[in-house]
């Protein structure tokens, strides 16, 4: 018997991770066709040029997250529920600073939106969806990927709204898979960074000498991760029968970083241009959360707009600095195979390109 | 850097003596002049209450009236004065009251340049035996600075008493606000001895950040950085007197803003309780000599025992960030 061939409808193929899954998953399967939803003709072009070749088994698809029914035409819709075998959820705003309101627009009620749309493809096989570690909210200490995050609180509404979305997707009737990425800061080990975030804008000030002072401890650590082992784990989970009902915590997990040795590592390498080092900026020192909050507070009451403005922009995930855990990853090594890169393999080669490519914008200007 | 030097003795600090101008304001009448750039509320907030204002004085009266009580109230010989440090308001800037600064400030176009506050200071007062320097461009830090040079100068060169005085007063179209902290004008003299019983000079540490000289312009830089540099000095400070955080009995400030000393008191890790703050919203910052001020008054106040270990810190604009460790 000839196995049917596998339809995959993504979303969010547009950014780094969902791209790169759809890459992976159309290469590892020469028969596979994929839908992908693009918000309008910019996505359409950005699918053509980053899959080149691959580009002709793609249907992209006009629609949003935010549109009742995702806002698809009626006969692409039907032509949906016949073909999709396999959908990734990759789509997510994944702005910190959104209220919570907007945050669910998004990452709740789109991903109620697609549920309601896979309930009705007659032919889906596996619902994957890419969540985030940091559902775990405030949570302390060890966190297991079966731990759903109940009852700590989140740091910003972006945690919230993804840790809501998880549970539509567990209570809805599909084989779905969970995949909790912990915070994505390079491309691969070979530290290359494409996408510029809320990590890199805060070692950008540091390096300015503008955030000589965030909350946590030396020893503790912070998890984070490169896109391929992500893409990687979620191209290949995907298709892994054993992944029914499965959660996974795709972090660095005993290989995170301390964050002593992480600002360590940071300092160093920007104090080996004399002119950086000329100007005495002090290695940031580690706060309790109150001090670094009475700190926050007293630059804005002083009107201090530019430091206020920074500070405020650091304040919807900083604080995560302060509330350490650590990610349990047993179930996705055993899915994946291995585990994520230690981050000390990559941590200096991202630096030196962030630092290299001045944020992104020497790539950009050029 | 100082170090604690196990063959000779710490000199000691065997008076302090200080003088405010007559004229008091509370922060809400500076405020109603617009001399504050923050509200009075947020002065408040930070601690500050009331400021002390030059009119008719001048910097060199209340030096010479600051080094008069300290050389009377201490009962000193004047020839056994061998050393005289003069810090602050510069030349012939010196010698006017506030509102005539502008006139004075062109002295330094002529030679009038050369009318020194320190030489007339050792003339006036019968300091005949003191050898004499200006200190400057330490804000601030600068009375902490002549109290190092005259700690340093008694150990190496045998000068037995030094008297070290700063006077300044805060420039007059400046407002009365620096970084958020409501500032006053004042002189204050410390006698400095070779040897004795209390009060002994056990170590210093200093970092300047040239970086930051332009500090209207860095005003961001200097805020991030003052508190991680901060927490440096006052650690390398204690680290050089053989101490642990958890030794300081008192932390002695310069009087900046409560709120920040609750910072740097949580980057140190030791509690509110150890600050000796009384003096912030009486005096609120002078340019000349908060710490030593300070020190005056909790010794008075019998908060400090003898014996009980003292961490002197300031910061002056500039950038300069100075701490000084005291056995009282």
């Amino acid at each position: 018997m000839i196995a049917k061939p596998q339809t995959l409808f993504i979303t969010g193929a547009t950014g780094l991770v969902g791209g790169d899954v759809l890459e992976r998953m159309l290469r590892a399967d020469p028969t596979m066709r994929a839908y992908a939803l693009v918000r309008g003709a910019a996505g359409e072009c950005h699918l053509r040029s980053t899959l080149g070749a691959l580009a002709a088994r793609v249907v992209p698809v006009r629609g949003d997250l935010l549109r009742r029914g995702l806002g698809i035409d009626y006969e692409i819709r039907k032509a949906l529920t016949r073909e999709v075998t396999m959908v990734v959820h990759a789509a997510a705003d994944t702005t910190f600073s959104r209220s919570l309101a907007e945050s669910r627009m998004v990452n709740r009620e789109g991903t109620r939106q697609l549920l309601s749309l896979c309930r009705a493809i007659g032919s889906l096989r596996r619902f994957s969806y890419v969540s985030t570690s940091y559902v775990a909210g405030r949570a302390l200490g060890l966190v297991l990927e079966r731990d759903n995050g109940v009852g700590a609180g989140w740091v910003n509404a972006y945690e919230r709204s993804k840790y809501e979305a998880e549970a539509l997707v567990r209570e809805s009737s599909l084989d779905w898979v969970i995949f909790r990425p912990s915070t994505i800061v390079c491309d691969a080990v070979n530290g290359r960074v494409s996408q510029v975030n809320a990590v890199h804008r805060a070692l950008k000030v540091y390096n300015r000498g503008l955030a000589a002072m965030m909350p946590g401890e030396r020893n503790d650590t912070l998890d984070v991760v490169p896109a391929d082992y992500v893409s990687d784990a979620i191209a290949r989970v995907t298709l892994d029968p054993h992944a029914s009902a499965q959660t996974l915590h795709l972090c660095a997990g005993a290989g995170a970083i301390s964050i002593g040795d992480l600002l360590d590592v940071a300092y160093d390498l920007w104090a080996t241009d004399p002119m950086w080092k000329r100007r005495g900026i002090e290695r940031a020192v580690l706060a309790d959360l109150a001090t670094y909050n009475l700190f926050a507070e007293a630059v804005r009451e002083t009107g201090d707009h530019r430091l206020a403005s920074i500070l405020q922009s650091l304040s919807h995930f900083i604080p995560q600095l302060a509330l350490p855990k650590q990610f349990d990853t047993r179930i996705a090594d055993a899915l994946v195979g291995h585990a994520a890169p230690a981050v000390s393999s990559y941590w200096a080669s991202m630096l030196a390109h962030l630092l290299a490519s001045n944020w992104g914008t020497a790539r950009k200007a050029a | 850097m100082l170090h604690k030097t196990a063959s000779l003795p710490n000199p000691v600090i065997a008076g302090i003596s200080y003088v405010f101008p007559a004229c008091n304001r509370s922060v809400r009448q500076l405020a109603g002049d617009s001399m504050l750039q923050s509200s009075a509320e947020t002065m408040e907030a930070f601690g500050f209450s009331n400021v002390h204002v030059g009119t008719s004085e001048t910097p060199y009266d209340l030096a010479r009236e600051a080094v008069s009580r300290l050389l009377v109230d201490n009962g000193i010989e004047l020839d056994s004065v061998g050393l005289l440090i003069y810090g602050g308001t510069p030349g012939t800037m010196a010698f006017s009251p506030a509102d005539e600064a502008d006139l004075a400030s062109a002295g330094f176009c002529t030679t009038d340049r050369f009318k020194y506050p320190s030489a007339r200071l050792q003339y006036d007062l019968g300091l005949t035996s003191a050898s004499v320097f200006g200190l400057d461009q330490l804000a601030c830090t600068t009375l902490l600075g002549a109290v190092r040079i005259a700690r340093s100068l008694c150990m190496t060169e045998g000068i037995e008493r030094a008297v070290c005085v700063a006077s300044e007063f805060f420039p007059m179209h400046a407002g009365r606000e620096a970084i958020f902290n409501c500032t006053s004008d004042a002189a204050c003299a410390v006698l400095v001895e070779r040897s004795g019983p209390r009060n002994q000079l056990v170590s210093g540490s200093t970092v300047t950040k040239g970086y930051y000289w332009n500090t209207d312009a860095m005003r961001d830089e200097v805020v991030a950085s003052y508190f991680p540099t901060a927490r440096f000095v006052a650690e390398r400070t204690i680290g050089n007197a053989g101490w642990k955080p958890a030794d300081v009995d008192w932390i002695i400030p310069h009087n900046v803003s409560m709120r920040s000393w609750q910072i740097l008191s949580g980057l140190l890790r030791l509690p509110n309780a150890k600050l000796w703050s009384e003096n912030i919203a009486r005096h609120g910052h002078t340019l000349a000599g908060d710490n030593f001020i300070n020190y005056r008054d909790a010794l008075d106040a019998g908060a400090i025992e003898a014996g009980q270990r003292v961490l002197l810190f300031s910061y002056g604009f500039g950038a300069h960030w100075t701490g000084l460790a005291v056995e009282a």
